[in-house]
């Protein structure tokens, strides 16, 4: 069993997490290696499986010297080929005594034991044990379970059948009743829809919808609401967030100068398939390859830019090749992370040493992106704005308005200048031929200065007329525009057709895309060093432990992206299914969402997901089915309630006895606080906004005069669009989002941890005061007395009626603000000052900014920024 | 403070009814199983019950199993010089180079060295020799700068080390590397590993702090990316806190407008009172977590800006950083800021001072660069040792690379230096790092280094050392496999430990 003390997602918030991982770790040790009776995972007669039980001890102790990595290998013994292990006798099947595995496990000496003391591993008496009873019986290895195709796995018995809902919850009753668990009730309708809002569209229902469901007397109640979030379209920017994360999004290019980009119009395109639930291949292969799709829509050129939304080098003396092989090693890693879960990205110096995953399996994936025009960093358009080819130039109606009136506004200054021009080339023509035939201080160019040679009345008519135009053209290229400066409307031509140039570069979008426009010779690189590469050409080609190329495909991003969707693929539909399940979990069924390879979790539900990997393929690749599917589970729909007992039994919930239970991401967490006071601005898509940011955020970066660092905060409504469509520097992350994903590099895994600094956010951001202040506002209208107030305000955050002990509390805590304001009026107004939105001057400014700081202590309840 | 407003079943702020602190006992009690004592709401469970101190070790913990050998150094100061500060003109003396002014390099000593594209085409490679003279310091006699006397005056203090050297050719490149271990962002940094490992003697100020400064012209300077404090794929709460130079030193430290430290205390203890009661019915430990996070958020509220608050400060103690230390934002305020949160429990102090990138300013610029800067790095190791704080404590001076010994340019008149990371130096101070001494050397152009090489990895892995951390011990486990600050290189170098 893998133990890794060190990645305990849930347990991490908190001052001492470690220890208490340790702690939760040791209870979860006891519970796993049936010391516990009440839950064995592998009863003392249960079949030794060797992916579950044997690899991981191997792999994490033995593979690094004795694994597939030939550079690394000592006493050239590998222990992850069982014929090499056996012609070495370091396993003798059925003879665990005569097999030097055990007898160096075993020894008490230093200079023999294994692993040696120097690798800071050992192994506890619980794994000797399992190496020998796996020895006895044969030594039998599996290839690994995620490089094998998933099959249908049976159903298996249970003897709660009543409470099963759907597949899904077959596969956790098994789970929990061979433990000795019982499920939990099913959550109130109430905290049901509150979570079903978070984890679908990511905002909050309203009272009048909370209500509407809980009295709903219809059978299938539940599922017309999942289906009505399924269908809203703030579903797909709630599911955009991880996709963005994943796809390393941001809205400059990090580094020096840290120029803006477009990508933009990418982020729209995700949102629209998302809600339009564009089934996942089709998704995944305009993604990786959209540009090679015959007769690609713009829309598929745009859907490329996922592998363009990496981080660009721009600095001064930055080496281009450098800079665009880190390019390439970003796009495998991030696409192998994405797609695979794998962690390819080892390979780029050496073999893997744990996954059969090799240097030449790296650079052939590798190719596959290796043919851009780009050139590793980025250019200069504007002070603003720098993004590198390939890209698509997409000018908006906007654009295309003002460009024409630019256009109409030079056509009639050039009309006005165009008399002043003529009569400035006359006289110039006039002075340049007087003394006869021009010499060489004329600065003409030299065949003209020969054709001129030519006396005047030898010329034939062909000739006077090159001559003309030929002098023309010296005169506009030279010459005109000495007029600038003397005559207005020249000078006024000349700047409008100067700020055309600069409106052009700065604000027509530019999206990078992807595009083959420049097929390269791909090699390995020793050691991973872009300045030696060595041996063969490499062609594209899948990393041979997993399924070849189909005959006749291309061996191409497009032929990449078609593999990753062949119907025995072993990782595509599992990768996917298990973050679907991160998301309404909060840990994959594999917790090493980003890594299903020898080094990942061994999933306790691998039937589970295996199942669902079917599912998710057979039903079309439909990912709004599948979260369906996982939302009407009898799983999901649990009370996340939990007791001391299954605490103690199953602290970190990996069996799904519960529903989780945790704080929703801060991107979300801002959307709740505006939507709930009513201020958010439902608008979708566009250019990024500027929400409220602390002074010095961005401006502390402006050590360099190389651009303006100034943060543009937006007016009026901008201010409260969704945190989806927050300019996203990469260079510093917004400031109220914390806890969120750096968009720097490929992040597939969910954090939540707690620290001062996210209390202090949310109890100080203007957004939460004036969120506060606006609710407040709304609750004094809607109710006459102050425990009608309370509740309105408590209900548009949390949901639920507020029980009389709330009331009792809040009523205190009313009650105190309201003294403390009432002693200090000029505070309550200072208060009240809090954001751009416009105050309600019908309101006692006491009594107003007395409930606002209850509203903003209800929105920092655990209650409220938890989805439960 | 007397309560009008008394809940039942909740007698009033200064402790919670029985029923809630007896559930908070529960579950605390629950996660504290099987540790060293302390769990998740060991401080939550102090913070409630009338804090519990005494105890040996971290306020807050770090990894059980460090240090991995006694410490010689408890915390860090790094004073980071962006943008790279020349060796040639500051701390390796090459009186070679003086009469070689405006000759080519020789090829012999060039070799294939990469350099960057501002300079690697370039077909004259005139010698620069340093611009001002060197002097003799201290008992020891390091030569160093005479644009460097302060420093000079703490020669038996410091270990100058002549043989850095790194890959990068280009700033934030450079710098990411000695932050994070790897050229590329996205890894964790330094502090955010040291806290991770070492946890932190205080719950009033982060453990984590870096602050920000830049030479007043503006003139060459860098900018700082929060990656270069990042925490990676480390728990996010192990990221450095940037204090800002105005405004609230950390961003929404402040009240809102209006509302009162007594209101936002009473606000906070109603705000606990109905979480205690929320974990009573749900029972998840996280809330406590969330309760003890709300008190941290509170007392950081007044010592954080305690900490800009110089009043207390003995005018010998100002008059010694120099008469920036009353310009907010200065590196020379900065470094009395970092002394005071060190000696309050800070484990990580993370100065970053940008301006060294001298490409065409050498000759003006360099000069008032030091001014700025090495008079107050002195002054703070002066400070430390004054207190007692400076023999566990570890100060580290230095940027991301060096710069070229020849002039960058017009050949006939150079006017500056471009970025070169063959070799440069660095100092060292404070615990366990062997005073008035010198590492390593270099060629007589200080171009190769001719002794005892220390790279980025090999001086993490030494300033860990002294930490009490084997760097090659210190693991996290990430898409699959054990990362650590030092990648898979770095070796602990000997010479530079007392």
């Amino acid at each position: 069993m893998p133990l890794e003390p060190h990645t305990v997602p849930r347990f991490s918030g908190g001052r001492f997490p470690l220890s208490a991982g340790r702690a939760i770790l040791a209870v979860a040790l006891v519970v796993v290696a049936g010391g516990a009776d009440d839950t064995p995972v592998r009863g003392a007669d249960t079949p030794i499986d060797f992916n579950r039980d044997i690899r991981p001890i191997l792999s994490e102790n033995c593979f690094y010297c004795h694994g597939q990595d030939g550079n690394k290998r000592q006493a050239d013994l590998r222990l992850d080929d069982r014929d090499a292990a056996l012609a070495a006798r370091a396993i003798v099947p059925g003879d665990p005594g005569a097999s030097s595995l055990l007898e160096r496990v075993h020894s008490t000496d230093a200079d023999v034991v294994m692993p040696p003391p120097s690798s800071n591993r050992k192994l506890s008496e619980e794994q000797k044990t399992l190496l020998e009873k796996w020895i006895a019986s044969g030594a039998e290895y599996r290839k690994h379970w995620a490089f094998e195709a998933p099959v249908r796995p049976e159903s298996p018995a249970v003897n709660h059948g009543g409470w099963v809902r759907n597949g899904i919850d077959v596969f956790v009753l098994a789970g929990l009743e061979g433990a000795g668990m019982r499920p939990s009730p099913e959550a109130d309708r109430t905290t049901l829809i509150r979570r079903l809002s978070a984890d679908l569209v990511g905002l909050p229902p309203t009272p009048e919808e909370v209500d509407a469901f809980v009295a709903d007397p219809a059978a299938d109640a539940y599922e017309k609401l999942v289906d009505r979030l399924l269908a809203s379209p703030h579903y797909g920017e709630r599911m955009a967030l991880p996709w963005l994360d994943a796809a390393r999004y941001a809205d400059s290019n990090g580094f020096q100068q840290d120029g803006d980009t477009w990508q933009w119009m990418w982020r729209d395109w995700v949102v629209k398939a998302l809600n339009d639930d564009m089934p996942f291949d089709r998704f995944s292969i305009e993604q990786l390859a959209g540009d090679l799709l015959p007769d690609a829509t713009v829309e598929q050129k745009i859907a490329s830019g996922f592998n363009r939304n990496h981080l660009l080098n721009g600095e001064g003396g930055a080496i281009a090749e450098e800079q665009r092989f880190n390019n390439l090693f970003d796009r495998v890693d991030t696409t192998s992370t994405t797609w695979l879960g794998l962690t390819l990205a080892c390979c780029q110096c050496h073999d893997h040493k744990y996954d059969p995953l090799t240097q030449v399996d790296y650079y052939r994936f590798l190719d596959a992106f290796n043919r851009l025009s780009e050139n590793g960093t980025p250019q200069y358009f504007s002070s603003r704005i720098r993004v590198a080819p390939p890209l698509i130039e997409l000018p908006t109606e906007e654009n295309n308005a003002r460009i024409a009136d630019f256009e109409k506004q030079i056509a009639a200054a050039d009309t006005e200048a165009a008399p002043i021009i003529e009569a400035g080339f006359a006289g110039w023509r006039k002075g340049l031929l007087a003394s006869g035939v021009p010499g060489d201080a004329a600065g003409l160019p030299g065949g003209l200065l020969d054709q001129l040679k030519k006396p005047e009345g030898e010329r034939t008519a062909e000739e006077r007329q090159a001559i003309d135009a030929d002098l023309r053209k010296h005169f506009d290229e030279k010459v005109r525009n000495d007029l600038v400066g003397k005559a207005a409307p020249v000078e006024r031509a000349a700047t409008l057709r100067r700020q055309l140039g600069e409106y052009r570069a700065d604000q027509i979008p530019r999206v990078m895309v992807m595009s083959d426009d420049r097929p390269r010779e791909t090699k390995l690189l020793d050691r991973g060093d872009y300045l030696t590469p060595t041996g063969d050409p490499l062609t594209f080609a899948p990393p041979g432990v997993l399924p070849p190329l189909p005959e006749g495909e291309a061996t191409n991003r497009l032929g990449l992206a078609r593999w990753l969707f062949r119907p025995d693929h072993p990782l595509t539909a599992r990768v996917q299914v298990n973050r679907m399940w991160q998301h309404f979990f909060g840990a994959g069924l594999v917790k090493t969402v980003e890594d299903l390879g020898v080094q990942g979790e061994y999933p306790l539900h691998l039937p589970l997901l295996d199942w669902l990997a079917l599912e998710f393929r057979d039903r079309g690749w439909s990912q709004k089915q599948i979260h369906r599917l996982i939302v009407t589970s009898a799983t999901y729909r649990q009370s996340s309630r939990v007791g001391p007992d299954a605490l103690a039994q199953d602290p970190e919930n990996r069996r799904f006895g519960r529903a989780s239970r945790f704080r929703m991401p801060s991107a979300v967490l801002r959307d709740v606080a505006l939507a709930s006071s009513g201020l958010l601005d439902r608008r979708q898509g566009g250019r990024p906004v500027y929400p409220y940011q602390p002074d010095q955020i961005w401006e502390a970066l402006a050590i360099t005069k190389e651009r303006d660092f100034t943060y543009p905060q937006s007016q009026g409504s901008d201010l409260y669009r969704r945190s989806l469509y927050t300019f996203w520097r990469r260079t510093v992350s917004p400031a109220n989002m914390f806890d969120a994903a750096n968009r720097q590099t490929c992040r597939v895994r969910a954090s939540t941890t707690c620290t001062p600094l996210h209390a202090l956010t949310t109890l100080n951001d203007p957004t939460w005061v004036e969120g506060a202040r606006v609710l407040a506002a709304a609750s004094m209208k809607a109710a006459p007395d102050v425990d009608g107030r309370l509740s309105h305000a408590f209900r548009h955050v949390v949901c639920r009626v507020p029980t009389d002990f709330d009331l009792v509390a809040l009523r205190r805590m009313h009650g105190r603000q309201r003294e403390l304001y009432a002693a200090d009026p000029a505070a309550a107004k200072a208060f009240l000052a809090v954001g751009a939105s416009p105050q309600d001057a019908a309101l006692d400014p006491v009594d107003h900014a007395a409930l606002s700081a209850v509203c903003l202590a209800i929105l920092n309840l655990d209650e409220a920024l938890c989805r439960e | 403070m007397s309560d009008p407003h008394p809940l039942p079943g909740l007698p009033g702020d200064a402790d919670l009814s029985s029923a809630f602190a007896e559930n908070v006992v529960r579950v605390s009690r629950r996660r504290l199983f099987g540790s060293a004592g302390m769990g998740i709401g060991g401080v939550a469970l102090a913070s409630m019950l009338g804090r519990e101190t005494g105890a040996a070790g971290p306020v807050i913990a770090g990894l059980p199993d460090l240090p991995h050998h006694p410490p010689k150094a408890k915390r860090v100061v790094m004073l980071w010089q962006g943008g790279g500060p020349s060796h040639v003109d500051l701390f390796d003396p090459k009186p070679v180079m003086r009469d070689h002014v405006g000759k080519d390099i020789p090829e012999s000593v060039r070799g294939t060295t990469r350099l960057s594209t501002m300079s690697s085409g370039y077909a004259k490679w005139p010698t620069q020799p340093a611009i001002k003279p060197f002097k003799r310091y201290g008992n020891s006699g390091i030569e160093l700068s005479e644009m460097l006397p302060n420093v000079g005056g703490i020669a038996d203090e410091i270990c100058v080390v002549r043989s850095m050297n790194t890959e990068a050719v280009n700033h934030a490149p450079g710098v990411t590397l000695f932050m994070t271990g790897a050229q590329v962002p996205g890894r964790p940094s330094m502090g955010a590993w040291l806290t991770y490992g070492l946890g932190c003697d205080t719950d009033e100020l982060p453990a984590f702090v870096v602050m920000t400064s830049s030479d007043k012209g503006k003139t060459c300077g860098q900018l700082f990316f929060d990656y270069y404090w990042g925490s990676g794929f480390l728990p996010s709460r192990f990221q450095g806190v940037r204090f800002r130079n105005t405004g609230d030193p950390v961003p929404y430290l402040a009240n809102p407008p209006g509302v009162s430290r007594a209101a936002r205390r009473a606000l906070l203890d109603d705000v606990a009172a109905m979480n205690a009661a929320h974990l009573a019915d749900y029972g998840d430990p996280e809330i406590d977590t969330r309760i003890s996070q709300y008190e941290m958020a509170f007392r950081m509220q007044t010592s954080v800006p305690d900490l800009t608050d110089f009043s207390s400060e003995p005018k010998r103690v100002l008059d010694r950083y120099g008469p920036d230390v009353h310009v907010k934002g200065s590196f020379a305020a900065n470094c009395l800021i970092a002394r005071r949160l060190l000696e309050r429990g800070t484990r990580f102090v993370q100065l970053m001072h940008a301006g060294w990138d001298q490409h065409n300013n050498l000759f003006t610029q360099l000069e008032e660069q030091c001014r700025d800067t090495e008079g107050p790095s002195a002054a703070l190791v002066l400070d430390l040792k004054e207190r007692g704080l400076l023999d566990d404590t570890l100060v580290a001076w230095g940027g991301e690379f060096g710069r070229t010994p020849f002039g960058q340019g017009d050949p006939t008149n150079p006017k500056g230096r471009d970025h070169f990371g063959r070799a440069y130096s660095w100092w060292l101070a404070g615990g366990g790092v062997r005073g008035g001494h010198v590492h390593g050397s270099t060629d007589d152009f200080a171009w190769n280094i001719t002794a005892d090489p220390v790279h980025v990895h090999d001086m993490q892995a030494t300033m860990l050392h002294l930490l009490g951390i084997d760097h090659a011990r210190l693991l996290f486990r990430y898409q699959g496999r054990q990362f650590r600050l030092t990648d898979v290189h770095g070796h602990v170098v000997k010479g530079i430990l007392a």
